[in-house]
């Protein structure tokens, strides 16, 4: 009781720092703070689902500030709201097909010519434009977010960041921080995450990019499509291979594309003759103006009761989309 | 009237387009076989190493021409030529447009005209609330994600996990 007291006027410390604007957060005793909740409940058990929303909504901004910044202050979000509400369609439809189903999900192409996608835990996805790109169908979308849906569902980041930090930090450190307000928040989220999103430069243990892929196969194929998109789209990644400058930071954090197929190939291989074979729906094309405006506003609506079905694409090619391997007829 | 009919003959023109191969090396020692089938007769089999031409993919398959059989295996076991064997190597646009396969017409670096995400960029990265009330707008609720789907002719199948490796 008296250490729950001692956490409680901690909090509200934390809290008072975090609302008079704070230089107090520098001063905060973190340690303290740590310490006297060790014996909680929610010490032992990690994080509830609430603050794990409110860490990857942390991240998921972050990393959409970090776009900003390299995109020279232009909107970190493709300007195409079809196309993002295409995309959360389809990222919703998947994470349907999973053990958490309703977490808040969102998903954004963001204004990024490097190939690469990003989970923060609570459903917080993002994948950007130089991915989307290469993308020739719908299973091959999927596949990619089955991927980064995975990681989500198995919280494979919060695991990173008990292992960084420890389990009982985590909970503690959010519980406060998903209460604090300006640079007390900031300098409390810092101490769970890192600071900016450096945590999605750190990337993930190999087993979990593994995991997440077996795990992206299988929501692709429970949601009626081709349980091979993924197989395609690391194909692509291994044909570009690691000299391509756009793929850096991707290779720098998950192991080689070519380590991936095998895991999964393996996997896969005795599962091929019960899988559905599953559709390949054509994917919606980006708008021919994806420049962003400058200082692009949110806009007011809300969100779309049911997003558009996709465009037919214009061509009916699909495949592996490797060098003069890009004309097979759509397979359906 | 006119415009199904262009578009008939587009469809019919697209599938009659001659498949281009391409090349390939076998991953692992593996049996060809006659058919997109693990049931279908095995006619061939393939060592490790082997350079071949894929010609063809159904589902998990690929049709696989060497110096020495022709058949089909299961496509995460050859790896395709990397771009820089294949075409010359330019290491920009061109490289993306031959990879982007039929999507030959758009150049992500050129139009957004940055470098985009890095380590260092990542690591300051300040949280920008007016993008993540635009990403809040996007969403959509499972019940419109099922309606959407189903509009668009998908039905969800049953699939257990796959077993770790």
């Amino acid at each position: 009781m008296t250490i729950v007291r001692s956490l409680g006027y901690c909090l509200a410390l934390a809290l008072a720092s975090g609302l008079t604007g704070t230089a107090g957060a520098a001063t905060l005793d973190l340690g303290k703070l740590i310490g006297a909740g060790k014996d909680l409940a929610t010490a032992g058990t990690g994080i509830d689902e609430k603050q794990e929303v409110e860490i990857g909504r942390e991240i998921a901004g972050r990393t959409l500030g970090a776009t900003t910044a390299a995109n020279g202050g232009r909107s970190a979000l493709v300007n195409d709201p079809e196309l993002q509400a295409y995309v959360n369609r389809v990222g919703r439809w998947i994470a349907s097909q999973g053990e958490r189903p309703d977490l808040p999900w969102r998903f954004g192409v963001t204004n990024d010519p490097t190939v690469n996608a990003f989970a923060a835990p609570g459903g917080y996805i993002l994948i950007t434009l130089g991915l989307y790109e290469i993308l020739d169908t719908e299973a091959q979308l999927a596949g990619v977010l089955g991927h980064e849906i995975g990681h989500v569902v198995k919280r494979h980041h919060v695991t990173v960041m008990q292992k960084s930090a420890g389990v009982s930090a985590v909970a503690q450190l959010g519980q406060v921080a998903v209460q604090a307000r300006g640079a007390a928040r900031q300098d409390l989220f810092n101490r769970v995450i890192g600071t900016g999103a450096e945590i999605f430069a750190r990337g993930l243990d190999k087993e979990a990019e593994f995991e997440a892929d077996q795990i992206g196969v299988v929501l692709a194929a429970r949601a009626g499509y081709s349980p091979y998109g993924l197989i395609e789209v690391l194909h692509k990644l291994a044909a570009r291979g690691g000299s391509d400058e756009s793929l850096a930071l991707l290779f720098s954090t998950h192991p080689h594309p070519n380590e991936r197929l095998q895991k999964l190939g393996e996997a896969l291989e005795p599962r091929v003759p019960t899988l559905p074979a599953g559709q390949e729906p054509a994917i919606r094309q980006v708008s021919a103006d994806v420049a962003p405006a400058p200082a692009a506003r949110p806009t007011t609506r809300a969100a779309k009761p049911e997003a558009p079905a996709p465009a037919p694409a214009p061509s009916g090619g699909t495949g592996f989309g490797i060098p003069g391997f890009g004309s097979f007829p759509l397979r359906r | 009237m006119r415009f199904l009919g262009a578009a008939f003959f587009t469809i019919l023109a697209t599938l009659a387009m001659p498949v281009a191969a391409q090349q390939v090396v076998v991953e692992k020692d593996t049996e060809l076989r006659g058919d997109a089938s693990s049931t279908a007769p095995v006619v061939g089999k393939v060592a490790k190493g082997t350079n071949g031409e894929v010609t063809d993919k159904k589902g998990a398959w690929v049709n696989l021409k060497t110096t020495g059989a022709t058949g089909w295996l299961f496509s995460f076991n050859v790896r395709f030529a990397s771009s820089a064997a294949g075409g010359g190597g330019d290491g920009g646009a061109g490289t993306m447009n031959r990879l982007a396969g039929p999507r030959t017409n758009v150049s992500v670096t050129s139009t957004l005209g940055t470098r985009g995400l890095d380590k260092e960029t990542l690591g300051n990265g300040v949280f920008d609330a007016e993008q993540m009330q635009l990403l809040d707008s996007y969403a959509t609720t499972r019940d419109a994600a099922q309606a959407g789907a189903t509009g668009a002719g998908l039905a969800s199948a049953s699939v257990a996990y796959l077993e770790a490796k």
